[in-house]
Parts: structure tokens; sequence; C-alpha cells
């Protein structure tokens, strides 16, 4: 493992916490009583998991990119259905920034990544309503089993 | 120009290569301890177990359940399938190998305890040890072993609120 390819997977984890930082920010603003307190918890968790991801990143002395002042949402969003298939997206997108990790040689990366890929699935299930056989895996991933 | 080998075959090969040297050995027969298996293989053969034996689990417990808890575990039985069929998918065994996938049919039905709810708990309880089995997995194999064994560790964590949500229906 080098640690350019560390730094590269965690700055890529980063901006996809940002991310979801913002977007559940404008999710919220559509959601109301024990939902929207669900949306704020998650805003939370990612906030949390970006303070980690910049804590990592200065350990390794990399500078943690700085967040976009705004984002083009993946979703858009007109009211609380639009809200919930934004949350999805995003963590869906988080379990997919975070197998990046898993890839490092590291144990320590690789237990954290996958753990952070279980916290997002457990989160878009809970916003899906429904589970996924293979969180954060691309259709690429899964049909082309081989060596990167 | 020959393809880069995909990750399965190179699987393989560690699994076969020496009986294939052993074949081709200029009639010299080969007498000793059957070649050992490459760490990776290992890991990939105890997680298509462990995978078989959940699909053996929530076929023995759908076996017996009403309407309502089979809509709650017939999906979650289709992933463990999927899961079971990608994982297979990681690993090609040629005719005439010694090597077998293990827990090959026929198999004998899990025990199951009776009743709503203690199945329900059955099948929680080892949905969360599967999930902490595959991620001890996902250590030392090659990257994307270890992601398809990060995702589907994720999944199985997903199951189990999934069943919390069906005992909070089940209960009186």
């Amino acid at each position: 493992m080098t640690a350019a390819s560390t730094i590269r997977a965690l700055q890529a984890a980063l901006a996809g916490e940002n991310a979801a930082i913002y977007g559940y920010g404008v999710a919220g603003a559509y959601l109301t009583g024990s939902v929207r307190a669900a949306a704020t918890a998650d805003w939370v968790a990612h906030q949390v998991a970006r303070d980690r991801l910049e804590a990592m990143l200065h350990a390794l002395g990399a500078e943690p990119a700085a967040a976009a002042v705004a984002y083009q949402l993946p979703v858009r969003v007109r009211g609380p259905a639009g809200a919930a298939a934004l949350a999805v997206v995003l963590e869906d997108r988080m379990a997919t920034a975070y197998l990046g990790l898993v890839t490092l040689s590291s144990v320590a990366m690789r237990e954290y990544g996958a753990r952070q890929v279980q916290a997002a699935a457990l989160r878009a299930a809970a916003w899906r309503g429904t589970t996924v056989a293979f969180p954060g895996m691309t259709p690429t991933a899964l049909a082309a089993p081989r060596e990167r | 120009m020959a393809a880069k080998p995909t990750r399965r075959v190179v699987l393989v090969a560690a699994a076969t290569l020496p009986c294939a040297a052993a074949a081709s050995g200029c009639g010299v027969k080969v007498v000793g301890a059957p070649p050992r298996l490459a760490p990776d293989v290992i890991a990939l053969r105890e997680a298509i177990a462990a995978e078989q034996l959940m699909v053996d689990r929530y076929t023995a417990v759908l076996r017996d359940a009403d309407a309502a808890l089979a809509r709650v575990l017939q999906p979650l039985l289709d992933e463990h399938r999927a899961h079971l069929a990608q994982l297979r998918s990681r690993l090609i065994v040629p005719a005439g190998s010694h090597y077998q996938l293990p827990a090959s049919p026929p198999r004998s039905s899990p025990a199951v305890p009776a009743g709503t709810g203690a199945d329900i708990a059955f099948l929680r309880s080892a949905e969360q040890a599967a999930t902490a089995a595959m991620l001890d997995r996902l250590r030392h194999v090659p990257a994307s072993l270890a992601q398809l064994f990060a995702s589907i560790s994720a999944s199985e964590a997903t199951h189990v609120p999934a069943l919390d949500a069906a005992a909070g229906q089940a209960a009186p």
C-alpha cells in the first residue's frame, strides 16, 4: 500500500461525506417529525465521519479537500418522497466510496472501510424500506471480478 | 494476445496447479500430502459454505412460515442466494480436479427452533454471526474479493433490522 493510494481513497470518501452532508441538509428541509429526526441523525453521522476522515488525512500529512459551496443533487427534491430518494442515493454512493478503502492492503483501513460500508447500507435500507444484495458494488465490479 | 487472467482463473490455478504438474510429470507418480490451498481460496471456500448454510436456514424456516413472515423472509433468502451465486462465480473448479465446492447437495436441513419469534431470533443471531465472520475474512484476501466480502457483510447487517421489524409485527 502506498500512502498516495491511501490518501486518494480517503479523499474520495471525504468528498462523498461532504456531498452527503450538503444533501441531507436539503433533504431535511422537506421532512417533518420522526423522519426529519432520522435525517438529522444521519446528517450528524456524516459530519462525524467527515471529521474522522479529515483527522486520518492530517495524520498522513495530507490536506483534506475542502467541501464545495454547493453540490449538484442527483435527485430533484420537491417533497418527502424526493428527500428519501436523495438519501438513498447519497448512502449508496457512500457505500461505493468506502469500498475504495477496502481495496487497500492495510488491515485497519479495510476494517474501517467495511464498517462504514455497513453503516451506509443500514441507513440506505432504512430510507429505501428494503435491503439490497450488494451494497456499494457497481454492476461492473460484480460482472467482472478481476484483480485490480 | 492472451487475455489478462481473471481472479477466478488465478484461484483455480492456485488450487489445482500442483495436480496438473503431477499429471504431466513424465509418468512419475507423486506420492504425498495433497497440495495446500491458497489462503484466499480457503477464505472463499469458507464464505461459500457459510452462505450456503444461510440459504439452508432461511429455506427451513420458510417451510413453516405463515404468509406474513414469508413476505419478509423471501427477499432476504433471495439476497443470500445472490451472495452464494456471486461467491461461487469467483471460484471455478475444472473437471477432474480433486477440489470440491463445499456443502454440495445433498444436505440435511438445519435444525430450526419452532415457533415465530424463536425462528426469527434464530435467523437474527445467524445474520449477526455471518456479518462478523465475513468481516474477518476480508483482512487478507485480494482487493476485489475483499470488496465483495465487505458488501455481502453489509447486506447481511441490513437483514437484522428487517428481521427485527418482522419480530415486532409477529409479537402479540
